[in-house]
C-alpha cells in the first residue's frame, strides 16, 4: 500500500529535524501528519484516561479533533502500528496547522537544547508555548528554566554530579535514624572486646553514656530528641502522600512502584523540613513537588531518571524559594507575605477588568483570602488535572519576569474566563465556582493571561530564578 | 528501630506512691512502640497510666496484682527477638540464673525479662539474655529495703539490641548502655 511505502520519508524527516521539510511534506500529504503528530500523542501514556468519543486530557486544542472517528479508522490503520488518527477535513484543517507546528515546535526545542550555548531567553519563548510530554525535553528544559543546569552545556555533567553527590551526603547525615547513628559510632569499638558468638556468659558490660545519648532524653541537643520532635512531620509527610494524585497510577495505589515513589517524596519534604525549620513542612508541599518529581522521574534518559530524587530536590528547593514566605504565618501581614500577594492580585484584576473587579470585591464580597490562597501557595496544582498543570507550569516556569508575576496573571486570567458566570452569582455561587474551577481550555487561559496588562509595580526583571 | 520498655515491680500503692517526678517526666507517649512489664504493678490505676504511655502493653502477672487475670508468663516477637515475660517469683531459688535459663529453654526465647528481685542485673547465659529491670518506683522487696529504681528501654533494631538502664541513685537519673547482637547460629540443641 502507498501508506507503508510513504512512512520511511516520514520517519527520515524526524530523525533529521529540519524544519523545512516538515512543512512541504505536510502539504503534500495530508496523510502524512498524522503520523507527523504522533511524537506529539504518543508519550504520556500512563496519565492519559482514555474516553471514547471525546475530549482528551486538558484544554489541549489538538486533542480535541483526533479523538473524532476513532471506531472507524481503526481498522483501516491497524496496520500501521500506531495510535490511529482520523483524516482532516473540513474542521481538521486547522489542526493539521497545529500538528505542524507541534512537530515544528518540538524540533526547534530539540535544536535550542543541544546547543553547547543555551540561549534562556529563546528557549523561555519556546516554553511559554508548551513544552512536549514525553522523552526527556520537559525534564531538561525545567531544569534549565530552573537554573539547576547551566547555560553551557558541558558543564552538565559536572553540575549534575556535583549536586547529586551533595544530595546523597545530605540525606546520610540527617534522615539517619538514631540506633543507626549509635550503631556507627559504636561500631569499631565494643566488638572487639565481644568474641564472635555467645560463648561467653556472665553479666554483661555496662557502658556509662552521657546524659543526651539515650532514647528518653528531652535535652535539644540530643539526638534522639531531635528524632522525635521530627516523627510528627513525618506523619503529617505520611498522610499528605498518600492523599496526593489518588487517581494517578504512579503516586497512589499499594504496588512497589507508587511505594518507592512516594518513599522518595517523602525523603525529600523531611530533608526540606529539617534544613528550614522556620517553615518545616506546610501541608501542599507534597502538591508543588509532585509534578517536578514526575517529570523528572519519567525522563526517558535512564541515569537522569535514576537520580530523579536528587534533582527533584534542587529544583523543588529552589521554586520554594521564590514563594517561601508565602508559608511563613509570621509574615502574613507584612509586605512580602500572602496577604500582600493577594492584594496584588486585586490590584491587578482591578487594573484589568473594573467591572469584575468591583462585582467581587464589594457587590459579592468574595474576597481574594477565600479562593486564592490555594491558587497562589500551591501553584495552581489543585485546581487542574495532571496534563494542564504541567502546561501551566511550562509557562510559570518560562516566564522572563519570574514565576510569581506569571502566576498572579494566570490567577487573573482565571477570574477573567469565567467573568460571566461570576457576574452573575452572588457570594455563595462564586465562592463555589472559584474553589472548584470549572475545565476550560487551557491555552486560552494562557493566551488571557499573557494578554493582560500587568501593573508596573510588580515587575522583577529576573530571567532565572 | 523498636524501642521496648521494660519495668515492674512498682507495688503501687502498698509499698510506694509513684513513679520518681524524674522517671514520669522521661516517659513521655509517642516514642515507646512495646512495653513489657514483669508484674506487681499492683492496681488498675498504674496499668491505665501505662496504657497512655503506648497502647501495646504485656503485662505478666505478679503475687501482688489485683488483676487476676495477667497470665502467669507471656512471648512475644518483636523484630528478630523472641522476648518472654514472667514475673520471677514462680522460679526459685529467687533470681537463680540456672533456674531462669530453665524458664528460658522452656520458653524459647531469645531474652527473659523477669523481675521480684528488685534489682538491676542483665546476664548472657547459654545463649540468650537474662533481664532483670528491677523496680521503677524503687518499692523495697522481701529480701532488701536498699532498692535503687530503674527500669530498661530496649532499642531493638534489626539483630542487635541497646539496652539502656535508667536508674536513680541518690536523686540523679544514671543512664547505662549494653550493648549485644544475636548470633545468627542461635540456639544449638541441648
Amino acid at each position: 500500500m502507498l501508506k507503508g511505502k510513504l512512512k520511511l520519508p516520514d520517519k527520515a524527516k524526524r530523525a533529521f529535524p529540519d524544519r523545512l521539510g516538515s512543512l512541504v511534506a505536510g502539504f503534500e500529504d495530508k496523510e502524512d501528519e498524522n503520523r507527523g503528530s504522533d511524537l506529539v500523542f504518543e508519550s504520556g501514556e500512563e496519565l492519559e484516561t482514555i474516553q471514547p468519543n471525546g475530549y482528551g486530557s486538558g484544554g489541549e486544542s489538538e486533542n480535541d479533533e483526533d479523538d473524532e472517528d476513532y471506531d472507524e479508522k481503526v481498522d483501516r490503520e491497524s496496520d500501521l502500528r500506531v495510535r490511529p488518527k482520523p483524516e482532516r477535513e473540513g474542521p481538521g484543517s486547522v489542526s493539521v496547522l497545529a500538528a505542524i507546528a507541534a512537530d515544528d515546535k518540538r524540533s526547534d526545542l530539540e535544536y535550542e537544547l543541544s546547543q553547547p550555548e543555551i540561549n534562556l531567553e529563546k528557549l523561555q519563548r519556546i516554553a511559554s508555548s508548551g513544552l512536549p510530554d514525553g522523552g526527556g525535553l520537559r525534564a531538561t528544559a525545567w531544569k534549565l528554566l530552573l537554573g539547576y543546569l547551566p547555560p553551557s552545556r558541558d558543564l552538565w555533567e559536572k553540575e549534575l554530579i556535583e549536586n547529586r553527590l551533595k544530595y546523597a551526603k545530605l540525606k546520610e547525615e540527617l534522615l539517619v535514624s538514631p540506633s543507626q547513628l549509635t550503631r556507627k559510632k559504636v561500631g569499631a569499638l565494643s566488638y572487639c572486646d565481644h568474641p564472635a558468638d555467645g560463648v561467653v556468659a556472665g553479666p554483661l558490660k555496662r557502658h556509662e553514656i552521657s546524659e543526651e545519648d539515650h532514647p528518653l532524653s528531652l535535652g535539644k541537643a540530643s539526638v534522639w530528641h531531635q528524632y522525635f520532635q521530627h516523627t510528627e512531620i513525618a506523619e503529617q509527610i505520611d498522610r499528605d502522600l498518600q492523599r496526593t494524585h489518588p487517581d494517578l497510577k504512579f503516586f497512589s495505589g499499594d504496588s512497589s512502584f507508587s511505594r518507592k515513589h512516594r518513599e522518595s517524596m517523602r525523603s525529600i519534604l523531611l530533608l526540606f523540613a529539617k534544613l528550614n525549620p522556620v517553615i518545616r513542612y506546610v501541608q501542599g508541599m507534597n502538591e508543588v513537588l509532585a509534578p517536578i518529581y514526575y517529570v523528572f522521574s519519567t525522563d526517558t534518559n535512564e541515569q537522569n531518571a535514576a537520580n530523579a530524587e536528587a534533582d527533584s530536590f534542587s529544583c523543588f528547593v529552589r521554586l520554594l524559594s521564590d514563594s517561601v514566605d508565602h508559608f511563613c504565618e509570621q509574615l502574613d501581614n507584612s509586605a512580602v507575605g500572602i496577604l500582600s500577594t493577594l492584594s496584588r492580585l486585586s490590584e491587578l484584576l482591578k487594573a484589568n477588568d473594573e467591572e469584575l473587579w468591583r462585582h467581587l470585591e464589594f457587590t459579592t464580597k468574595v474576597k481574594p483570602q477565600y479562593y486564592a490562597f490555594r491558587w497562589i501557595t500551591l501553584l495552581l496544582t489543585q485546581e487542574f488535572n495532571f496534563q494542564c498543570i504541567m502546561r501551566i507550569w511550562d509557562s510559570l516556569l518560562s516566564s522572563p519576569y519570574g514565576v510569581q508575576d506569571m502566576l498572579l496573571k494566570i490567577c487573573c486570567a482565571m477570574l477573567l474566563c469565567v467573568k460571566s458566570r461570576l457576574l452573575s452569582g452572588d457570594f455563595v455561587a462564586n465562592l463555589k465556582l472559584l474553589q472548584n474551577y470549572p475545565d476550560i481550555n487551557i491555552e486560552h487561559l494562557l493566551q488571557v493571561a499573557r494578554d493582560l496588562s500587568s501593573d508596573p509595580s510588580t515587575y522583577r526583571l529576573s530571567l532565572t530564578l | 528501630m523498636v524501642l521496648v520498655l521494660a519495668l515492674g515491680d512498682l507495688h503501687i500503692p502498698h509499698r510506694a506512691p509513684d513513679l520518681p517526678a524524674k522517671f514520669k517526666s522521661m516517659l513521655v507517649p509517642g516514642k515507646i512502640q512495646h512495653i513489657i512489664c514483669t508484674g506487681n504493678l499492683c492496681i488498675k490505676e498504674v496499668h491505665d497510666y501505662l496504657k497512655t504511655l503506648c497502647p501495646d502493653l504485656h503485662i505478666a502477672r505478679g503475687e501482688y496484682d489485683e488483676e487476676t487475670r495477667y497470665p502467669e508468663t507471656k512471648t512475644l516477637t518483636i523484630g528478630q527477638f523472641k522476648l518472654g515475660l514472667c514475673h520471677g517469683h514462680q522460679v526459685i531459688p529467687w533470681g537463680d540464673l540456672d533456674s531462669l535459663a530453665m524458664l528460658q529453654r522452656q520458653l524459647d526465647v531469645d531474652i527473659l525479662v523477669t523481675g521480684h528481685t528488685h534489682q538491676f542485673t542483665a546476664y548472657k547465659h547459654e545463649g540468650g539474655v537474662v533481664i532483670n529491670p528491677g523496680s521503677a518506683s524503687g518499692a523495697f522487696s522481701s529480701i532488701t529495703y536498699d532498692v535503687n529504681p530503674s527500669f530498661v528501654l530496649m532499642d531493638i533494631d534489626g539483630l542487635r539490641v541497646v539496652v539502656y538502664v535508667y536508674e536513680l541513685i541518690d536523686g540523679e537519673v544514671k543512664v547505662d548502655k549494653i550493648d549485644f547482637k544475636k548470633t545468627t547460629a542461635a540456639h544449638s540443641a541441648h
